[in-house]
């Protein structure tokens, strides 16, 4: 039992050298977001970034990752966009990628995902598939939310308190 | 003593694999330090128990994982139900909602969040994995105001950012499936692997689908997600009295005798009151309820009559 303790903690221990070795390099785990001027969502893109991508950590504040892209890009993406958990060793090198790492595309080609949706849409002709794609459709701009949250004095614009 | 040095190197390189590759390649790794004789055996099936319970649960369901299951779940709601083809009304409803998912702890997911209104007169409200957020025709003309409109978005907000749907998955299924997924070396499913995960897949979202429309979530958790809205809302600057308003007025009307739809999916609207008032309560500071959103709110509803 005591070995297996201090078995447990020096793997801990090991783990935890790899995890700040490795911290600065970050990964998209969404379809698509933005890299904005400024952490908050109305900010102006600066440029689109895909799941996999992967970003050069610079600062956390708020919940936002101030982040450098590849091309040199630097700016602000949320944090519920970001993968922490996984590191990306190919990035590590300097030869980052903006497209998912063999291992993480791996991991993806077996999971619950697009061929499993195509298998279970052939199963199942009475799943309203047309619906979710045309509410997927309609999203309104952040540009939009943000005169929307004018309006209403919301958010930053709201003086009622 | 050398040896076990060996092996406790060997541990924490394998367990260290386990965080950057995945099942898989620890499973390899551990089998390749056993066949040298670096550890034992009973070593590498520990490291290879462990490996495993790293993909186990809910929380290890991937963001993509998660959209593709709301994706199913949403396609069998929406073969039940029609939607409000409005798209004047859908504007607003996803410029509310918006408002609210930007301002709460988890606005991104990874298909975003989009809001629809499902053309019913019933009273009711469902949010399928990664942000498929249903509202019932019947349910927003009982609001009074956008700031009752936007408490009821950031509760269903509150059980996505939660993750409450994918925790109704039975934990049987997920193991399974983490199994076919972990238990090959190739990328690809072959085609038996495929129809069994499809299986699965298949069950989980039923498991979903089973909690939002029939047995609803448990207690613990609608009450978090009032948390959560009461916590949202405030920080977007609603007025969050609006969720003890809607509350209440659904405390008034509840049937006598069985229930059925919102309110045997939902606590009892009075023990949900109770909290939520105390929630606020607690409030560094309550935005005010202004004019000017009751108004849009009131404009944009006469689409709905």
């Amino acid at each position: 039992m005591k070995k297996r303790l201090r078995l447990g903690a020096l793997a801990l221990a090991v783990l935890l050298v790899f995890v700040y070795l490795l911290a600065e390099t970050i990964t998209v785990k969404v379809k698509t977001t933005s890299v904005r001027r400024d952490p908050k969502f109305y900010a102006a893109s600066l440029a689109t970034i895909k799941s996999g991508t992967a970003l050069q950590k610079l600062a956390l504040k708020n919940g936002w990752f101030q982040v450098k892209t590849k091309d040199g890009v630097t700016g602000w993406v949320h944090s519920s966009a970001i993968d922490t958990r996984k590191f990306d060793l190919t990035a590590l090198g300097g030869a980052q990628q903006t497209q998912a790492s063999s291992g993480e595309v791996a991991l993806a080609a077996k999971g619950f995902n697009k061929r499993v949706e195509d298998q279970y849409r052939v199963q199942n002709a009475a799943a309203n598939y047309a619906g979710v794609d045309k509410m997927e459709k309609f999203t309104v701009l952040p540009a939009e939310v943000e005169e929307f949250l004018k309006r209403g004095k919301l958010g930053e614009f709201g003086g009622g308190r | 003593m050398n040896a076990r040095l060996r092996a406790v190197a060997g541990f924490a390189a394998v367990a260290a694999m386990a965080l950057l590759s995945g099942c898989s390649a620890v499973q390899k790794g551990a089998d390749i330090l056993a066949s040298q004789g670096k550890i034992s055996e009973k070593d590498r099936a520990a490291i290879v128990g462990t490996s495993q319970a790293l993909r186990s649960t809910f929380a290890d369901i991937t963001d993509e994982e998660e959209y593709y299951i709301g994706r199913a779940v949403s396609a069998l709601i929406l073969s039940r139900y029609k939607t409000v083809d409005d798209a004047a009304f859908t504007r607003y409803l996803n410029l509310v909602g918006m408002a609210v998912v930007y301002n709460s702890d988890r606005p991104e997911t990874y298909g975003g969040y989009h809001f629809t209104v499902l053309d019913s007169d019933e009273v009711n409200a469902m949010a399928a994995p990664g942000g498929f957020v249903f509202v019932t025709k019947g349910l927003v003309r009982r609001c009074g105001d956008e700031e009752t409109l936007a408490a009821i978005l950031a509760h269903e907000v509150g059980h996505v950012a939660a993750r409450h749907g994918l925790q109704s998955i039975k934990k049987s299924r997920l193991v399974d499936a983490f199994g076919v997924i972990g238990s090959t070396a190739a990328s690809q499913l072959n085609s038996e692997e495929l129809t069994k995960l499809t299986g699965l897949f298949e069950g989980a979202l039923g498991d979903v689908l089973e909690t939002l429309v029939g047995r609803g979530y448990d207690r613990k958790y609608e009450f978090e997600a009032d948390e959560l809205s009461v916590k949202f809302i405030a920080q977007t600057g609603y007025n969050p009295a609006g969720l003890a308003a809607f509350l209440t007025t659904m405390e008034r009307d509840k049937p006598s005798g069985p229930v059925a739809g919102w309110f045997k999916t939902h606590p009892s609207p009075a023990d949900r009151l109770t909290r939520v008032r105390a929630e606020i309560a607690a409030l560094a500071s309550v935005p005010a309820k202004l004019d000017i959103r009751t108004a849009r709110f009131a404009a944009e509803l006469e689409r709905l009559k």
